[in-house]
């Protein structure tokens, strides 16, 4: 399977780049080359990032179930306690999320509880921008990944990003991640190319968003030389999930699509570390049970999917998948049958070398802080295991001194 | 960097949407201080723009049931409702003879920024897009009070949700940290203030037509800020607006969209004071007139809409005209920017976040696209020995970098090749 879709990626590479080989284009060459003359090597893990946009009800994702208050707190947007998912006797998943529970059940999830940052911040984009940047404490202008990838060798391929627009957390100070938009990537072909290469050079007088500009369209020749082949490849097969109609169920939505680009890239060894993939739609101020239900319906059955695509790999022991969302939402429902922007929510860590099991404690629902639940565990407790333990670099680089861990990895 | 030159395309580029063939090197010879007087002097009368006739966007009422017959007429003319107006306001951009109504009322879109994806009918977008481009160069403390009584805004953000039973706080909020204080200059309990203060208001989703209803609405005393009273959308608009941080929020925002995205804005800029009387042209000329416009290190990144109807512009084409619009919408998604649909509450990206491989890749099909649908008269009217040169003005570009010379000079023969190259070059997509 590696093999063969290996070889189809080095045949037709070495066609495209065959086109006009200048010295310029060698250097893109080497680049490309690279990418798939040293496939990442096998056991090297793979960290996959899930964003879900507009904040994520924590507390209609990981229910107390058996808690009054959560129902009397919520009587328009509370679930029927014997459609809920039980993981023991007070928490249970959300009724749509069966894929999780059964990963959940084989001891694969990790479910970190009452997540955040100190002094919680309302606002989206605030919110948004410290779990991206790490940095609750102050604004800065680049991502955690983003100063991970400035403390690697520079290599477009090392972070890729589902989608047009690069999400801030993969932006670095030197370097950034790629992005790469679902449908690939098509690129000029013949004298139109050589010239799109000489615009994509360096010159001196580029300001600094010139220069990211031409560096933009020098990663397109390079990223679309290594994966445009990949993209035109089946998806993986999903060997344990059962058919529907001929194919597996889940596969017809966005964060499917996004999963099943990152699965064949993952299964060509794409040199690539660090995936992000996205969900929007979380903002749920009205009508939420239906729509958060089917979001996180989304979000089950895709990764399910992913997970067994893996399995028909040699890499699925490398992988692992983070979950999480800008903050959970406010325990009292409003007017609209919807919550207002909260605070902590759960984190999910998924795949084969996690510890299955809860991690921190979970946030009392009768003990609010100004009406939220309590941050019982640091953001950067789960980033500064996920840098030293996934991605095997000192979180120093990236969260500065840092001394909370989340054990949820299996020991070495 | 000659500064003249440098000024006059941060001029025809931010304060507009970029020259017309000729208009560069004409405003080159009037020199800096009358083509900034011409800018910033919006004119009784638009020839350009009067010649955009406002589309025909009616109230198309309740969806019907499903299944029903009226179904797919409904959608049909949904669908055709909304690509009229986008078309007719990409219209409006490339076509007015004086950008600067247009180009702030894009900056307000991106501030005031309103999805249609929510509310899904045009007309009420259509509505708040007047509002906005009247109010563009208007009084903000104005602005903002036509805002809190605008459909899209309120059915976007909740407001028709919103209580004395359970006051929704999306609406309170983003109007406190979004649109006029900038955020952390209130604390929670003046979000749940504010938000109680706008409770009752019902909005008609098919027209956008705002009722306050009293039985929904709390109209006890709150205390906002430190001030306690019950507030009216227009006294709430007062207050707030009047606030220092309103004029250092408004001032940031102007910065930022105009001036640097990337880099701090420093003390010496010159918008605040102008803007005591929260009159928003006056913000505009002395922004115009700082002398961070002249400075090397303020580059900007043209978004994608930007970015499209500058090289409309260049390139002599009308959006409604092209084949066909659903292509051309089709391009501005790959890119990231569908006018009326900002990706959330806090507006457009910017900087660097435009300048992704996939947007490269989408902005090189895009312009072939174009300029498949051009004369390139622009182009073609400039003698081969000086073409090099001269398109810098054609575009409107301070000057070409040593690797963009290298790359047109071997197009020179190649017009098509020649344009698609300058039009995604570094240069061009940044303006410098």
């Amino acid at each position: 399977m590696d093999t063969l879709s290996r070889r189809k990626f080095l045949k037709l590479t070495s066609g495209v780049l065959a086109v006009g080989a200048t010295s310029t284009i060698l250097s893109l060459d080497q680049i490309a080359q690279a990418a798939f003359n040293r496939p990442l090597a096998s056991g090297t893990p793979i960290l996959v990032v899930v964003t879900l946009y507009g904040g994520n009800d924590g507390l209609n994702t990981l229910i107390p179930y058996k808690d009054p208050i959560y129902f009397s707190s919520r009587p328009d947007i509370s679930y029927k306690a014997e459609s809920m998912l039980p993981l023991d006797g007070e928490l249970a998943l959300n009724p749509n999320m069966g894929g999780i529970k059964g990963l959940w059940d084989q001891k694969k999830v990790a479910i970190v509880r009452g997540v955040g940052y100190p002094k919680p911040d309302h606002s989206h984009f605030s919110s948004m921008a410290k779990w991206q940047t790490a940095s609750p404490d102050r604004a800065i202008n680049s991502g955690w990944l983003g100063r991970w990838l400035d403390s690697q060798a520079e290599d477009p391929m090392l972070a890729i990003s589902l989608g047009s627009v690069l999400p801030p957390m993969l932006a670095g100070t030197k370097v950034s991640g790629s992005a790469l938009p679902l449908g690939g990537l098509v690129v000029p072909k013949g004298g139109l190319a050589t010239e799109c290469i000489q615009l994509s050079k360096a010159t001196r007088s580029d300001s600094k968003l010139m220069a990211a500009a031409a560096t933009s369209m020098r990663n397109l020749f390079s990223i679309t030389a290594s994966v445009e082949p990949i993209l035109k490849l089946p998806a993986p097969p999903t060997p344990d999930l059962p058919t529907v109609n001929g194919g597996n169920a889940g596969g017809d939505n966005n964060l499917s699509q996004q999963l099943d680009v990152v699965a064949k890239l993952i299964t060509a060894g794409s040199p690539t570390k660090v995936w992000s993939v996205s969900l929007g739609g979380f903002d749920t101020h009205a009508n939420e049970a239906n729509a958060q239900a089917q979001l996180l319906g989304v979000v089950s059955t895709s990764l399910t999917r992913f997970m067994s695509q893996l399995k028909s790999t040699t890499r699925h022991n490398d992988v692992t998948v983070m979950i999480y969302s800008e903050f959970g939402r406010r325990v009292k429902g409003n007017a609209s049958q919807g919550t207002d922007h909260g605070t902590s929510a759960p984190m999910f860590l998924i795949g084969e070398q996690i510890k299955g099991g809860y991690y921190g404690d979970q946030p009392s629902i009768s003990k609010l802080v100004d009406g939220d639940l309590a941050v019982t565990t640091d953001f950067r407790d789960v980033y500064a295991t996920v840098l030293e333990s996934v991605l095997k670099s000192p979180p120093e680089q990236t969260l500065g001194k840092w001394s909370g861990r989340t054990n949820f990895l299996t020991p070495a | 960097m000659n500064a003249k030159r440098l000024e006059t395309s941060r001029l025809f580029h931010r304060f507009g949407f970029g020259p017309r063939p000729g208009e560069y090197a004409l405003a080159m010879k009037d020199g800096i201080v009358a083509t900034r007087n011409k800018f910033l002097t919006v004119p009784a009368i638009d020839i350009g723009a009067s010649k955009v006739v406002d589309p025909v966007i009616t109230d198309l009422g309740p969806r019907p049931a499903p299944n029903s017959a009226e179904v797919v007429p409904f959608a049909i003319a949904m669908r055709t409702q909304t690509q009229d107006l986008i078309l007719w306001w990409l219209d409006r951009m490339v076509l007015s003879d004086h950008g600067l109504t247009e180009r702030l009322t894009w900056f307000w879109h991106g501030h005031w920024a309103t999805s249609i994806q929510k509310i899904e009918y045009a007309l009420p977008m259509f509505i708040q897009n007047k509002t906005l481009r009247t109010n563009a160069l208007g009084n903000f403390t104005t602005m903002t009070k036509a805002m809190l009584n605008d459909g899209a805004l309120q059915f976007w953000l909740d407001g028709q949700d919103s209580t004395s039973k359970a006051p929704n706080e999306n609406l309170g909020r983003e109007l406190m940290e979004l649109f006029v204080l900038g955020v952390n200059h209130y604390t929670e309990d003046d979000v749940k203030a504010i938000a109680r203060a706008l409770t009752g208001y019902q909005v008609v989703r098919s027209n956008g037509l705002v009722s306050i209803n009293q039985n929904r609405r709390d109209a006890n005393p709150v205390t906002l800020l430190g001030k306690t009273g019950a507030f009216s959308s227009d006294s709430l608009a007062e207050f707030l607006s009047a606030r220092d941080d309103c004029a250092a929020f408004i001032t940031q925002r102007l910065w930022f969209r105009f001036i640097s995205s990337t880099e701090d804005m420093p003390a010496s800029f010159s918008v605040k004071g102008a803007f005591a009387n929260r009159n928003i042209s006056s913000a505009v000329n002395a922004m115009a007139n700082d002398q961070s416009m002249s400075d090397e290190r303020y580059s900007l990144v043209k978004s994608p809409v930007e970015w499209f109807v500058s090289a409309c512009r260049a390139l002599e084409l009308v959006p409604s005209q092209l084949v066909k619009a659903g292509q051309l919408t089709n391009f501005l998604d790959n890119l990231g920017q569908d006018p009326f649909s900002p990706p959330n509450v806090g507006g457009w990206p910017s900087g660097g976040a435009w300048l992704s491989s996939a947007t490269a890749q989408y902005r090189l099909a895009f312009a072939a696209w174009l300029i498949k649908q051009s004369s390139l008269n622009g182009l073609n009217n400039l003698p081969i020995a000086s073409r090099l040169l001269k398109s810098a003005d054609w575009l409107g570009v301070p000057q070409w970098g040593a690797r963009t010379e290298a790359a047109l000079r071997s197009s020179l023969d190649n017009s098509a090749q020649f344009a698609l190259l300058a039009l995604c070059s570094p240069e061009y997509i940044v303006s410098a």
